[in-house]
C-alpha cells in the first residue's frame, strides 16, 4: 500500500509545483509522465538498496537455523522487492499512460533493459552493504548522508543532456543517471540521450555485483554474527 | 552419533583471539543424553551452535549422523515482525515437515491462545519460550540441542514439557546446557565439562557434576 503512495504522492508533488514554474517538461508534454519514469526507474535501485540492506540483519534470529544461509534473506527480499517495485511501475505508468491524450510508443526492450540493470545494480551494491553495516556502524552513517542529494543528482527532474560540458560530464559518472535514461528511452522514441553510455553502465553494474557477491562469500562469519 | 576430529574454534572479539575448544576430540553415542557444563562465558551456547551447525570450525571437523535440531535458547530464533504462526510455517518448510499438522501441534501445545496469530516482537520471553519448546517437539529430531530454556515457564508448563520431553527421550537425545545441576540431573545420562579450551567426558553425569564444582572452587 505504501510501496504504491508513495511515489504516486512523489510524481504527484513534482508534477505540481514543476507545472506552476515551468511551461513544458523537458521531454514530451505530460509532466506527470516526464517525472514518473524518472523517479520509478530511481526507485528500481533506490527501493532496491534501502530494502535489501538491513535484509541480513532484520533476518538474524533466522540464522539460528543452520540450513538458513545469510544469502537467502538477500535472494527472498530481491525477489519481493523486484515484483512490488514492478507492480507498482505497472498502475503508475499505466495510469498515466491511459490518461493521456497523446498515444505513446512503448519501446519495451529498454525498458526492461533499464530496469534489469537498476535491479542487479541494486543487489550488488546491497551486498557490499550488508557486510560493511554490520562490520563498520560509522560507514552507515555516511552512506545515508551521502545518499541522501543522489535522488537530486540523478536526473529524476532534469535531463543530463541539457546540462552545460564540464558539469555534465560530472553528472554522468553516476550509474543512475543513465539508467533513468535508458529507461526515458522506452517511453520517448524521439529521445536521442545523449551520452547514455550502456557499456559503462553494464561494467559498472557488473562490477559492483562481482564486488558485492565477492564481499558477501568472504564475509560470512560476520553475517552469521560470530 | 555426533563426533568432533581435532576441532578447534576461537571466539574473537576485538583482537583478543580465546580458543573455545582447541583441538578436541571427542564422541556423542546414539542413547545418552549429554549435560554440557562449564562457567559463564566458556562457550558452552557457542559449543551448541557449532554441534548444529549454525557456525563453523576453525579446524578439524564434526562428523554428524542424525536429525540435529537447531540449539533452542532464549535468544530464540523467531523473526519477530512474523506472527507465532508464520514462524511455525516458515519452520515447517526449512524443515521439510507438514505444514499444517505442526500448525496445529504447536499451536495446541504452546497454549499461546489468540496471541499465536500476533507477531512475535509482542511476546514475553515464557511466551517465545514456550513456542520455541512446542516447535521443537512437533519435529522429531534425533538430538535435541537444548540451551537452557527448560528453566522457563511456570510449574505447570514445566510439568508438560517434562512429559513430552520424557516420551521424546525414548527415541531421541538431548545435548543440555544449564546451570541448574538438578535439570542435568533429570535429563542427562553423562556429562561434558567444557574448561579453558578443553572438553571432558564422564560416562557418568555425577562425576561430570564433581568436577565442575570443583572447577568453580578452584577458582
Amino acid at each position: 500500500m505504501w510501496a504504491l503512495l508513495d511515489p504516486a504522492a512523489h510524481i504527484l508533488l513534482m508534477t505540481l509545483i514543476f507545472r506552476a514554474i515551468a511551461r513544458a517538461p523537458a521531454l514530451g508534454t505530460s509532466f506527470a509522465l516526464f517525472f514518473a519514469t524518472g523517479y520509478i526507474a530511481f526507485q528500481f535501485y533506490q527501493a532496491m538498496t534501502s530494502y535489501l540492506n538491513s535484509a541480513v540483519r532484520a533476518n538474524k534470529a533466522l540464522l539460528s537455523y543452520p540450513n538458513v544461509a545469510p544469502i537467502d534473506a538477500i535472494v527472498a527480499r530481491f525477489i519481493l522487492q523486484v515484483g512490488t517495485t514492478s507492480l507498482v511501475a505497472f498502475i503508475v505508468l499505466g495510469t498515466i499512460v491511459a490518461t493521456m491524450r497523446a498515444e505513446t510508443n512503448l519501446h519495451w526492450p529498454a525498458i526492461l533493459e533499464a530496469v534489469a540493470i537498476a535491479c542487479l545494480f541494486g543487489l550488488g551494491a546491497a551486498m557490499i552493504n550488508c557486510v560493511l553495516f554490520l562490520r563498520y556502524p560509522l560507514y552507515e552513517q555516511i552512506f545515508t548522508i551521502v545518499n541522501r542529494p543522489l535522488f537530486l543528482i540523478s536526473g529524476v527532474f532534469f535531463l543530463p543532456d541539457s546540462i552545460p560540458a564540464p558539469y555534465r560530464d560530472l553528472v554522468l559518472f553516476n550509474p543512475l543517471v543513465h539508467i533513468i535514461m535508458g529507461f526515458r528511452q522506452g517511453f520517448y522514441p524521439e529521445y536521442r540521450a545523449t551520452g547514455l553510455d550502456m557499456n559503462y553502465l553494464y561494467g559498472i553494474a557488473l562490477l559492483t555485483l562481482f564486488a558485492g557477491m565477492l564481499v558477501f562469500t568472504l564475509s560470512s562469519k560476520t553475517l552469521r554474527n560470530e | 552419533m555426533i563426533r568432533f576430529e581435532q576441532a578447534t574454534k576461537y571466539a574473537r572479539t576485538k583482537g583478543i583471539k580465546k580458543p573455545i575448544i582447541e583441538d578436541a576430540s571427542l564422541t556423542f553415542n546414539r542413547g545418552k543424553s549429554v549435560g554440557l557444563l562449564g562457567r559463564n562465558g566458556a562457550g558452552k551456547s557457542t559449543l551448541l551452535r557449532l554441534i548444529a551447525g549454525a557456525i563453523k570450525l576453525d579446524k578439524g571437523r564434526i562428523i554428524r549422523h542424525g536429525k540435529i535440531s537447531w540449539p533452542l535458547g532464549f535468544a530464540g530464533s523467531f523473526q519477530s515482525s512474523m506472527t507465532g504462526e508464520q514462524n511455525v510455517r516458515f519452520v515447517a518448510r526449512i524443515y521439510g515437515v507438514d505444514t499444517e499438522q505442526l500448525i496445529e501441534y504447536v499451536e495446541d501445545f504452546a497454549e499461546l491462545g489468540p496471541f499465536f496469530k500476533a507477531p512475535v516482537g509482542t511476546y514475553s520471553s515464557g511466551m517465545k519460550a514456550r513456542l520455541a519448546f512446542g516447535l521443537s517437539m512437533g519435529i522429531n529430531f534425533d538430538y535435541y540441542l537444548v540451551d537452557e530454556i527448560t528453566a522457563v515457564g511456570d510449574s505447570n508448563f514445566k510439568k508438560k514439557c517434562q512429559a513430552v520431553f520424557e516420551t521424546k527421550l525414548k527415541d531421541s537425545d538431548v545435548i543440555m546446557v544449564s546451570h541448574s545441576t538438578s535439570t542435568i540431573r533429570d535429563y542427562c545420562d553423562c556429562g561434558v565439562v567444557l574448561e579453558r579450551g578443553e572438553l571432558t567426558y564422564y560416562e557418568d553425569v555425577e562425576s561430570a557434576i564433581r568436577a565442575h564444582d570443583r572447577n568453580m572452587k578452584g577458582n
